[in-house]
């Protein structure tokens, strides 16, 4: 390779790496705030297809790309009222209410998709004009950084913004802290007069909107089109990233930046036409995730009270 | 305590509020009930699943079809003639088994959601021993192959069985990613080694035909595979009710802490549970693969796996359940292939019915665990 390929070569790779990062990092930041307020949502892989839809949707008809944003945000948090609805005021169990929510939501993208676009097929795939890259203005002129960190969509700016944000409100501000409370100890928040359901409500609804907005940014950034299968299962890493990075934030942003640079690899590897078996290379974050979740788990700090319901009424344990 | 789950095994509730005792003005209000009557609870399933249709129904009508038409071209679909009836019980044999498979494992609170890999585990297995004894006699080829799938998909259940039991590792989690994967070693296999090398697509070459689960019926497809759920069923029925093991996962089911006190060892029951799980559904596997396609394919799954949580929920979590709700569901995608067909509604109908029965069943499960009553409290 000449200078100036592998120049390109590695320019596309961490470019694609920071991209393939943004969806996945944008769920799982949702979902660190639903389960630092205890509800574990399992329902982001659905809320993601859902939310690629509805904004794919809305942007196809209407033409304006950030309509289809606002509707996939929208969706999803329709989609987290329901999941609140049965994990904060039913107290279902957690895990049967994502997974059945999951359901219900790809289902529902599925069916919806098909009836909106009874034509689609294979060959003639409904598209919309996708959202186009935002340089910086001077940080943009940089050479390799430039283009590898400045030359990104806008809602990898905001993923990647809301990171510190998120981490401050979580660690720094009082509501952020009540919240991570919750997570450990609803009794205790409770005691203090504090409304726990409505801030369960408002954590999850919270996660299910960046799940939506995730979504979004598949079908309109990443693809400029909508096909069944495009959250690929990047919703249940984004669970699997807030165990592997601990709930913790900075941690989170390395595991998605990790997958990131993998399947970014996997891609730039193929662009060059080398052949391998490239079935077996995206199969490697797969695998670290499960090395990750059996390493990790004597410092995990998952909170204690994730995943079970909480019942005012009920005493003790 | 955690509260119990869907379909859950009952009694772990039981320790849920009792109080409102005492004094003056009566009260409505709203209370857990100690334990939710047999005769509750299936007038909550019938309101869940009434629910569930109206909601159907609406969805039916947003594609802008008469209702009732639509309707009634699925029943025919499903229902209206010997080879529909047929049909039905062919969609329905590899959903009784994920079903099944599903029940074992969720009854041990062990959230296996990893059928749809142990299906394909258990199809490649069986496809690999296939090839490798061309040329052996039916009766020890089908033995076999059966087998191989079993082993298959148990292989693949008992991987996240010892990461769970050993180092705590989600099993939802670490099952997810088992999917993933094995369907990136599927395709690069189909893409590679096992390619048929005439073929155009990726798909390996027919089996030997001593592997091919012989037909019950003329002019269907239906296959001995359906006669082997129902035993499969029979079985874990036996297994999870007469079995030591069977009352070590129910109990762990309740509730694993004390499970641990009685001296069950929950490490062991769950690496067996996830085993059996993934052999039920590498079990499933097979069936398809030998009872209807003949060849490994990536579609030879329609998303079996995944609907076999769906329909272990909607059977309650109990074998006679899991084949009812299995032909339910076999039934509803038989009938909405016709209704595609006819009236131009998209098969994928039956993911959103799935979806929004499930949904509905688990309102109502909740539901019933509560009641209202007119108390003499002051609080």
């Amino acid at each position: 390779m000449t200078d100036v390929l592998q120049a390109t070569f590695i320019v596309g790779l961490f470019a694609g790496m920071i991209r393939i990062a943004t969806p996945i990092l944008l769920a799982a930041m949702g979902e660190l705030v639903a389960e630092s307020a205890g509800i574990l949502n399992l329902s982001i892989e659905g809320t993601m297809l859902m939310g690629a839809f509805s904004g794919f949707l809305v942007a196809h008809i209407t033409g304006s790309l950030w309509l289809g944003v606002v509707a996939a945000i929208a969706s999803g948090a329709l989609i987290g009222l329901l999941m609140a609805f049965l994990s904060a005021t039913l107290r279902a169990d957690q895990t049967v209410s994502g997974l059945a929510l999951n359901i219900v939501a790809s289902g529902l993208a599925f069916y919806l998709f098909r009836l909106a676009f009874k034509n689609a097929g294979s060959q003639n795939l409904p598209s919309v004009g996708a959202f186009s890259t935002v340089e910086i203005p001077l940080l943009g002129q940089i050479p390799f950084l430039g283009e590898v960190l400045f030359t990104q969509h806008a809602l990898t700016y905001l993923a990647f913004l809301l990171v510190p944000l998120i981490s401050l409100f979580l660690f720094r501000t009082r509501p952020g802290l009540e919240l991570r409370s919750i997570g450990e100890n609803p009794r205790a928040v409770d005691m203090r007069g504090l409304n726990v359901v409505r801030r369960q409500y408002l954590a999850v609804i919270f996660g299910a909107m960046m799940a939506g907005l995730a979504g979004s940014f598949l079908s309109l950034a990443s693809a400029g089109l909508f096909v069944p299968d495009i959250a690929g299962g990047r919703g249940w890493i984004a669970l699997a990233i807030v165990i592997f990075g601990n709930w913790l934030p900075a941690r989170i942003l390395f595991g998605a930046l990790f997958f990131g640079l993998i399947d970014s690899s996997q891609l730039a590897l193929q662009a060059v036409g080398l052949h391998l078996p490239y079935q077996l290379l995206l199969a490697l974050p797969y695998l670290l995730t499960i090395a990750a979740l059996v390493v990790n788990r004597s410092r995990s700090r998952s909170p204690l009270a994730l995943g079970r319901p909480y019942n005012r009424a009920e005493r003790g344990a | 305590m955690t509260t119990t789950g869907q379909g859950m095994p009952r009694g772990a509730g039981a320790g849920q509020l009792t109080q409102a005792k005492a004094s003056a003005r009566g009260r409505w209000r709203i209370q857990a009930r100690m334990q939710p009557s047999a005769a509750w609870r299936s007038v909550s399933i019938l309101a869940a699943l009434l629910g569930a249709f109206v909601l159907s129904a609406l969805l039916i009508a947003s594609a802008h079809v008469n209702v009732g038409t639509a309707l009634g071209v699925m029943v025919q679909g499903a229902f209206g003639s010997r080879g529909a009836v047929i049909e039905t019980l062919v969609q329905a044999t590899p959903f009784i088994l994920t079903g099944l498979a599903v029940t074992v494992a969720f009854r041990g609170r062990i959230f296996n959601i990893g059928a749809e890999g142990q299906f394909f585990a258990g199809a490649m297995a069986a496809y690999w021993l296939a090839t490798v004894l061309r040329g052996a006699p039916q009766a020890v080829m089908l033995p076999a192959v059966l087998l191989a799938g079993c082993a298959g998909g148990a292989l693949w259940g008992f991987i996240p069985g010892v990461l769970k039991a050993r180092y705590g590792a989600s099993e939802i989690i670490v099952t997810v990613m088992l999917n993933f994967v094995i369907a990136l070693v599927l395709s690069f296999l189909l893409a590679n080694p096992w390619r048929e090398p005439t073929s155009y697509f990726y798909q390996t070459a027919l089996m030997p035909d001593a592997s091919y689960l012989p037909r019950l019926v003329s002019g269907g497809r239906l296959h001995l595979g359906f006669p082997l759920a129902l035993v499969v069923a029979a079985l874990v029925w036996v297994l999870l009710w007469k079995t030591t093991l069977g009352y070590e996962i129910r109990a762990m089911g309740i509730n694993s802490l004390a499970a641990r006190y009685k001296g069950i060892s929950v490490a062991t029951t769950t690496i067996l549970v996830l085993v059996i799980s993934g052999a039920i559904a590498g079990l499933a596997g097979v069936g398809e693969l030998t009872g209807i396609h003949h060849r490994l394919r990536l579609d030879i799954s329609v998303g079996y796996g995944f609907a076999g949580i769906i329909i272990a929920l909607l059977g309650q979590l109990h074998p006679v359940g899991v084949v009812l709700a299995a032909i339910f569901l076999g039934a509803l995608l038989n009938g909405a292939s016709a209704m595609q067909i006819v009236t131009g509604v998209p098969v994928a109908l039956v993911n959103a019915i799935q979806g929004i029965t499930l949904l509905c069943l688990l309102i109502a499960d909740v539901l019933a665990r509560y009641e209202i009553r007119r108390t003499a409290g002051n609080d």
